[in-house]
C-alpha cells in the first residue's frame, strides 16, 4: 500500500517513515510542508495520506488546507490528520467523511493501534481520536440536543461508536458483554433516530453525520 | 499743513484769553463773577483746546478732534469778545468794531454749544451716520445755529445790562429777525434732541470698541446733571446762586468731556471704561450717603447736646468709619449689577455655580462649563495641567494639546501652575471679565484638577493591569505552543524511535523495559498535553459552550452545564473559562458538593457566568478568589462570591462586552 506523509519535525518524521516501512507499506513521499504534500499527491496519489495538523510557514492549519485540497481533487486518497492537540474549528465537516481519521500523535506510540487505525482509514474506514469525538459531542449544544435523552452508558457507547470501534472493540473497552453493548446501541440509534447496521462503517457514518451536523 | 493749522488753532486760543486778561485788567471792570467765570470756564476751555489740538494732530482725518479744536476757538473768542465789550463800555467807545462785538458777545452765545453739538453727530468714527436724513440734518442744524446768530445780531432787540446803551443794529425788518430768531432756537433743540438721538443710535447698534468709547461719552455727559444738581445745592444754601461750588463742578463736567471724548478717540485705557463708571458712580453714592449721615447725626447731637460738644462728631465719625466698608460692599453689588453688567453676569453665573457645587449638584469638573456660561464666551477652554507628567487634559482626564491659537490664561494658585484657560479673544471687555471669573473659581478648579489627576492615574493602573493580563495571557499561549510543538512533539519522535527499536529486539527482559519505558512516556506526554491546556483550554477556539461542557465532562462532581452557544471577545471568554474553572477546581476541593450548576448568559451586552454548588459554603477571601477578582476586574468585570455556612457558594462573574 502507497503512503505519503508530510511531517515536519525531521526526527518524527524518519520515526513515522521507518514504522510505516516496517509494517508493509510503500512510503512514497515524506515531505515537510502542505504545499509538497498537495505537489506529490498530485504528481502520483498514493492510497493513504498521513499529515501533521501544523506545519509551516504559519503553524496554525496547513495540514488542514493539504487535506481539505486532497479530498477536493483526490477524493479516493484516504487522509489520517495527526495533531499535537485537538483543533476542531473547520474540521468538523471532515472527520465526518469516509476515509479519514483524526488522531492525537502520541497514539503512535501504541504502535499497533496506531497501524490498525491507517489501516481502516486507508479502506475508507473512520479512526477518530476519543479527545476528538469528546469534542464533537460537547460542541453540540446540549439543550437543543437528542443527546440529552442519552444515559451516560450510552453516551459513552456512542463516543466509542463514533471512533470507529466495533461492537467487540467496543465491549472491551467498556468492559461489558457484547449483548449489552448491542443493546446499548439500538437504544442510541433509537433515540437518536438513526438508521444504521449493527455494525460497519455506515453506522459510524450515520452517527459521524449525527455529531457533526449542526444542532438543529 | 494740517499741523500748522491745529497749532495755529491752540495758538489762536491762548493768544484770545490773554487779550481778555490784558483787557479785563485794563478795564479794572469786575461784575463780580470774574474769579468764578475763570473756575467755571478755564478747565473746559483748556480740555477741549488740548484734547482738540492733539486729536487733529495725532488723527487729522478725524473730524471730532477739529471740533473740539473749533470748540475751543469759539469759547476764546467769546471771553476774548467779553472782555473787549467791557473795555469798549468802559472807555465809552462803543461804536464801529466794538458795537459788532458788543452784538456779537450779546447774541452769539449759541457757539458755545455749537462745536459739542457737531461732536455729537459724528462721534466717534468723525463721520456722519449713514444716509440722506442724517445729512440734510446736520445741514439743517447749522442753518438754525446761524439763522440764530443773525436774527439776534440784525434784529430790534435791546440789548441786556450792561450794554443797554447801544442801539440794537436793526437791519433786518423786525418780522424777519423775530422769524429767523424762533425758527432758529427750535431748530438748535431739534438738533440738540438729533444730535442725542445719533449717539443713542450709535450707541445700541455699536458693539466692542466703538460701544466702549460711547461709554466714556455717557460718562462724561452724565456729570453734567450732576453738576446741575450740586449747583441747585449750592444755590439753595448760599442764597446766592453760582457760587464757587457750581463753578468747580460745572467747570470740571465740562471739562471732563472733551477729556472722555479724548480717550475715547485715541482708545488710550479704553477698556477701563466700566470701572471708571461704575467706580465713579460707587464713589459718589457712597460719599452722598455718608455725608448725609454725618451731617443727620451732628444736628441731631447738636440739638441734644449742645453746640459745642465734640462728642456729636466724634460719633458721627466713628459711625461714618464704621459703615464705611460694608456699605462700599453691598453698594459695589447694587451698582455692578447695573453699570458693569458683564462682570455682575459672571459674577453672579460663578457664585451659582459653587453653591451648586458645595451642596453637591454639579461635579467640580464642570468647572470649566461653568466658566464658558459665566463669561459668555463659547470658545474658552480649560485645560487642567500636569506638571510631573507635563501634559494637558480635558475635563474627563483625556491628554490634550493646547490649540495653537488663541489667548492663553494660566491659573495660578499658590506657586502652582493648576490650569490654563485658552480663549479666542473676541470681546474687549472679556478679558477683565475673565481674570475676575478666574480668581473666583480658583478653588472649584483646584479641586476638579485632584479629581481628574486620581481618574487618570486610575486609567494608568487599570490599562497596564489590562495590559499585564494580556501579556500574561500570551505568555501562555506562546508556552503552550512551545509545549506542544516543541518538548511534546520531540519526545513523541523519541518514543517512537524506542518503539520502533523495541519491535526489532527479541523477546525478553529487555523488550519488556523498554515497552514499560514507553508507556510511561506516553503518560508523560498526555500529562503534558494536560498541562498545556490548563493553561490556555484549546476548546475556547470553538467557543465558550463547548469549553464549559469540557470541562464539566472533567470535573469529578456532577456538573450541569447552561451555557449560552454566542461567541464573546477572546480575553472575556478566556476570562469566563478561567472563572469557571478555578470554582469548579474549588468546588471540588473544599465545598464537598454533591452538585455544580454553571450558567452562561448574555444578556444586555454583558456575559454573566454562575457558578453554583451544593457544598458547606463558607469560602473565605483567599489568594485564589483575590486573583480571581483581579482576573475579572482586568476585563472590566466584577466578581461576587456568596458563600454563607452550609448554603453553598456561588461564584457570580459578569463582564461587559461590547
Amino acid at each position: 500500500m502507497r503512503v505519503a506523509l508530510a511531517e515536519d519535525q525531521a526526527l518524527l518524521r524518519a520515526g513515522l517513515e521507518r514504522l510505516f516501512d516496517g509494517a508493509g507499506y510503500d512510503v512514497v513521499a515524506a515531505v515537510a510542508d502542505g504545499d509538497a504534500l498537495c505537489a506529490a499527491v498530485a504528481a502520483s496519489p498514493p492510497e493513504l495520506v498521513v499529515v501533521d495538523i501544523r506545519m509551516p510557514p504559519t503553524f496554525t492549519d496547513e495540514g488542514l488546507q493539504a487535506a481539505r485540497w486532497i479530498r477536493a481533487h483526490h477524493p479516493e486518497v484516504a487522509v489520517l490528520m495527526l495533531s499535537q492537540h485537538v483543533v476542531t474549528t473547520g474540521a468538523l465537516d471532515l472527520v465526518t467523511q469516509r476515509g479519514f481519521g483524526y488522531l492525537l500523535k502520541d497514539r503512535v506510540l501504541d504502535v499497533d493501534e496506531f497501524l490498525a487505525a491507517a489501516s481502516r482509514v486507508a479502506a475508507g474506514g473512520s479512526a477518530l481520536d476519543p479527545e476528538v469525538v469528546a469534542r464533537l459531542v460537547n460542541a453540540r449544544d446540549p439543550h437543543a440536543s437528542r443527546l440529552h435523552a442519552l444515559t451516560a452508558r450510552e453516551r459513552d457507547v456512542l463516543s466509542c461508536m463514533a471512533e470507529g470501534l466495533t461492537n467487540a472493540g467496543i465491549a472491551a473497552r467498556l468492559v461489558l458483554t457484547v449483548r449489552t453493548v448491542e443493546s446499548h446501541t439500538r437504544s442510541v440509534f433509537m433515540k437518536l433516530g438513526l438508521h444504521g447496521d449493527d455494525d460497519g462503517h455506515r453506522r459510524v457514518l450515520a452517527v459521524l453525520s449525527f455529531l457533526g451536523d449542526p444542532a438543529p | 499743513m494740517r499741523r500748522a493749522l491745529s497749532w495755529a488753532g491752540a495758538a489762536f486760543v491762548v493768544a484770545c484769553l490773554s487779550g481778555s486778561f490784558v483787557l479785563d485788567a485794563d478795564s479794572a471792570l469786575d461784575y463780580g463773577t470774574n474769579a468764578v467765570d475763570l473756575v467755571a470756564y478755564v478747565p473746559g476751555l483748556a480740555a477741549t483746546t488740548l484734547v482738540g489740538l492733539m486729536l487733529s494732530l495725532r488723527q487729522p482725518h478725524q473730524a471730532v478732534g477739529w471740533l473740539l479744536l473749533l470748540n475751543g476757538d469759539l469759547l476764546a473768542l467769546g471771553a476774548v469778545s467779553d472782555s473787549y465789550a467791557g473795555w469798549s463800555l468802559v472807555r465809552g467807545d462803543t461804536d464801529g468794531a466794538a458795537e459788532v462785538t458788543i452784538l456779537w458777545f450779546t447774541h452769539g452765545w449759541p457757539v458755545i454749544f455749537a462745536g459739542i453739538v457737531a461732536v455729537a453727530f459724528v462721534f466717534p468714527d468723525g463721520r456722519l451716520l449713514p444716509g440722506r436724513l442724517w445729512r440734510w440734518a446736520a445741514g439743517f442744524g447749522v442753518v438754525a445755529f446761524v439763522s440764530t446768530i443773525i436774527g439776534g445780531m440784525l434784529g430790534h432787540d435791546t440789548l441786556d445790562a450792561p450794554f443797554s446803551s447801544v442801539p440794537p443794529a436793526a437791519v433786518l425788518s423786525p418780522v424777519v429777525a423775530g422769524t429767523l430768531q424762533t425758527v432758529g432756537l427750535l431748530g438748535m433743540l431739534a438738533t440738540l434732541i438729533t444730535g442725542v438721538a445719533a449717539l443713542t443710535i450709535r450707541f445700541r447698534r455699536s458693539s466692542g470698541v466703538e460701544r466702549l468709547q460711547l461709554k466714556w461719552v455717557a460718562l462724561a455727559g452724565g456729570l453734567i446733571p450732576l453738576a446741575i444738581v450740586l449747583g441747585t445745592v449750592d444755590g439753595l444754601t448760599r442764597d446766592s446762586g453760582s457760587g464757587l461750588l457750581t463753578a468747580a463742578s460745572s467747570g470740571l463736567a465740562l471739562a471732563a468731556l472733551p477729556v472722555a471724548i479724548g480717550i475715547a478717540v485715541l482708545r488710550y485705557r479704553l477698556y477701563d471704561v466700566d470701572r471708571v463708571i461704575s467706580g465713579t458712580v460707587l464713589y459718589v453714592v457712597l460719599t452722598a450717603l455718608l455725608g448725609a449721615a454725618f451731617t443727620v447725626i451732628v444736628l441731631a447731637g447738636g440739638v441734644t447736646l449742645g453746640g459745642g460738644s465734640p462728642v456729636p462728631t466724634a460719633a458721627a465719625t466713628a459711625a461714618v468709619l464704621l459703615a464705611f466698608r460694608p456699605l462700599r460692599s453691598r453698594l459695589q453689588g447694587r451698582v455692578d449689577r447695573y453699570l458693569d453688567r458683564p462682570r455682575f453676569v459672571a459674577r453672579r453665573g460663578v457664585d451659582e455655580f459653587l453653591t451648586e457645587l458645595r451642596a453637591g449638584r454639579v461635579e467640580p469638573e464642570s468647572v470649566g462649563a461653568a466658566m464658558v456660561a459665566a463669561v459668555g464666551d463659547p470658545t474658552l477652554q480649560l485645560y487642567f495641567w500636569f506638571p510631573d507628567q507635563q501634559v494637558h487634559s480635558d475635563a474627563d482626564g483625556r491628554a490634550a494639546e493646547l490649540p495653537s491659537s488663541g489667548l492663553r490664561i494660566p491659573v495660578v494658585r499658590g506657586h502652582e501652575e493648576l490650569a490654563t484657560v485658552v480663549h479666542t479673544a473676541g470681546h474687549p471687555e472679556l478679558a477683565r471679565v475673565l481674570n475676575d471669573v478666574i480668581v473666583r473659581c480658583g478653588l472649584a478648579i483646584e479641586v476638579a484638577r485632584l479629581r481628574v489627576e486620581v481618574r487618570r492615574r486610575l486609567a494608568e493602573v487599570e490599562d497596564s493591569r489590562a495590559r499585564l493580563v494580556a501579556a500574561a495571557e500570551q505568555e501562555r499561549h506562546r508556552l503552550e505552543r512551545d509545549l506542544h510543538d516543541g518538548s511534546q512533539q520531540r519526545l513523541v519522535s523519541i518514543g517512537l524511535d524506542l518503539r520502533i527499536l523495541q519491535r526489532e529486539l527479541p523477546a525478553g527482559p529487555l523488550r519488556d523495559g523498554l515497552d514499560q519505558a514507553v508507556d510511561g512516556l506516553a503518560e508523560a506526554i498526555r500529562e503534558l498535553r494536560d498541562l498545556a491546556r490548563g493553561l490556555r483550554p484549546d476548546t475556547l477556539g470553538d467557543g465558550l459552550a463547548p469549553a464549559l461542557a469540557q470541562l464539566a465532562s472533567r470535573t469529578a462532581i456532577r456538573t450541569e452545564v447552561d451555557a449560552t452557544g454566542e461567541r464573546f471577545a477572546v480575553d472575556i471568554e478566556a476570562a469566563a473559562y478561567f472563572v469557571a474553572s478555578e470554582a469548579l477546581a474549588n468546588a471540588v476541593k473544599h465545598s464537598g458538593a454533591h452538585r455544580v450548576a454553571v450558567a452562561a448568559e448574555g444578556r444586555d451586552g454583558t456575559l454573566r457566568l454562575v457558578v453554583t454548588d451544593d457544598g458547606r459554603g463558607g469560602a473565605a477571601a483567599g489568594r485564589g478568589l483575590t486573583g480571581l477578582a483581579d482576573r475579572v476586574a482586568a476585563v472590566g468585570g466584577r466578581l461576587h462570591v456568596a458563600s454563607a455556612d452550609g448554603r453553598g457558594t456561588t461564584v457570580e462573574a459578569v463582564f461587559p462586552c461590547g
